[in-house]
């Protein structure tokens, strides 16, 4: 690789997982931000992560959100999951992503996406879905945000200027993914407790229901979900996380409302059997 | 039949009707149909604030009885669930608050919660990572044939649909 590769490379996340340049070759990149007009103007110049990259910074996310609170002990309910969320994926522009889907053992009532195909629903969220076109109507919200990569576009700002501080660039290939990973947990923290932009939940909203349609569920999976959280408290503990990252439920519904009365004459099946047998275990569990 | 089987027989039978039992209120005046579709005949307009029990749903609609037991089906996005005059649900809570959810559950306030696994900022804020559970996640993978074997099980028949923008018009170009 040539120095100017180099430097390039390691400008990006990604360095951390593919590259590896000296601390000498750090210093010669710090050198050329502030030549070139400041750091924002070099980001802009930054390749964009390959997929391979995109898959191993999602990992590493995933790595931290899963640190947070581990799977629910259910493997019957976390293939399921897997299952309806492959096949939501399926609909995408991405089918081919090594998607992953996982339950964590949260009473917290929410979801979340990593780059890559890495997608966690807390057992709060699951508690509070009546059939299986509900359960894809979320997976297809998270979906999205993969397929448009908000938060890989989100992290990769934060990530970057965390990398540059700590001059992680000369890690050894063997420790360079627990590196990253670690690097990583900071902005990942961050940028999970202050959510996506909210035009980027809103997209979300709008294409988690089309796939949620094309994989042949009920379009208004996503949208009963949403009534079920505009009957909560917004404040109350087990919203929190969810309310302070996502606009209001009730403000969502009525942004999705043009583009859902298109999908009005879609009959399809919500499937509540199958749902509710995967859920048994969980429905009746006492916390 | 013995004592215990008339239970059995009676838990069988009332327990899926406690189950779907679900109640709302009408968030505008809202007209009642007697079929699902937006030109079936309008049985009544019902004023805002109209306390309904929700059957069933079924895409944008929802089938629901109002307490002078008058039938029918209205927008799933005029109906908001829960009592007109309650406070909001706890979040932990909210299916069986409204009528679904198997059991009574350990009530919360904001401030002290009792064995609760929590994914709060906080708990997010103090996590390690953990690559061992990353690893068991990816042993839950599912294949691309996996879904296929679903969807049919399933009776899920895929359809052409567009993405849509902010206004509801078909993007033309599939993202």
């Amino acid at each position: 690789m040539n120095p100017v590769g180099c430097v390039l490379v390691s400008l990006a996340l990604s360095a951390l997982v593919l590259g590896g340049c000296s601390q000498q070759q750090a210093g010669a990149f710090m050198q050329s931000i502030n030549e070139s007009g400041g750091l924002d103007k070099t980001l802009k110049s930054l390749r964009a992560p390959t997929q391979a990259e995109e898959i191993e910074i999602g990992n590493g996310v995933a790595e931290t959100l899963l640190g947070a609170r581990p799977l629910l002990d259910d493997p019957d309910l976390q293939r399921y999951v897997n299952a309806v969320g492959m096949w939501v994926a399926q609909q995408s522009e991405r089918p081919a992503l090594p998607w992953h889907f996982g339950v964590n053992d949260s009473d917290h009532i929410n979801a979340f996406a990593a780059p890559g195909g890495y997608i966690i629903v807390t057992k709060g969220m699951m508690k509070q879905l009546r059939n299986e076109a509900e359960l894809a109507g979320v997976l297809g919200h998270e979906v999205a945000h993969v397929t448009q990569k908000h938060h890989l576009k989100a992290l990769r700002k934060s990530a970057l200027v965390n990398l540059l501080s700590a001059g992680v660039a000369a890690a050894s290939a063997e420790s360079r993914h627990a590196e990253m990973v670690q690097q990583l947990a900071g902005p990942t923290k961050e940028l999970y407790a202050r959510g996506l932009d909210k035009a980027d939940e809103f997209e979300a909203d709008r294409m988690g229901v089309v796939l949620a349609a094309r994989a042949g569920y009920d379009p208004y999976g996503l949208p009963a979900v949403l009534t079920t959280l505009a009957s909560a408290d917004p404040q109350d503990n087990f919203l929190s996380l969810l309310t302070k990252t996502h606009p209001l439920p009730q403000v969502r519904l009525d942004r999705l409302a043009p583009g859902l009365a298109t999908l009005d004459g879609i009959k399809a099946p919500q499937n509540p059997t199958r749902f509710q047998q995967y859920t048994r275990k969980l429905q009746l569990a006492s916390r | 039949m013995n004592c215990r089987a008339w239970l059995v027989a009676a838990l069988v039978l009332f327990l899926p009707t406690a189950y779907a039992a679900e109640s709302g209120y009408t968030l505008k005046p809202t007209e009642l149909k007697d079929k699902p579709f937006l030109d079936a005949v309008t049985v009544v307009t019902l004023s805002e604030k109209t306390q309904v029990e929700i059957v069933t749903r079924e895409g944008a609609w929802m089938q629901i009885r109002t307490k002078d037991k008058q039938q029918g089906w209205v927008r799933m996005l005029s109906v908001r669930l829960g009592n007109p005059d309650q406070k909001p649900q706890s979040g932990g809570n909210l299916l069986s608050a409204i009528g679904i959810g198997s059991r009574p559950r350990p009530t919360t306030t904001a401030t002290v919660t009792t064995g609760v696994r929590g994914f709060s900022e906080e708990d997010l804020a103090k996590s390690a990572p953990n690559p061992a559970e990353v690893e068991k996640m990816k042993g839950f993978a599912a294949t691309a044939a996996d879904a296929q074997q679903l969807a049919v099980q399933g009776k899920l028949e895929q359809n052409e649909i567009a993405y849509f923008d902010a206004d509801g018009k078909p993007l033309k170009e599939k993202k």
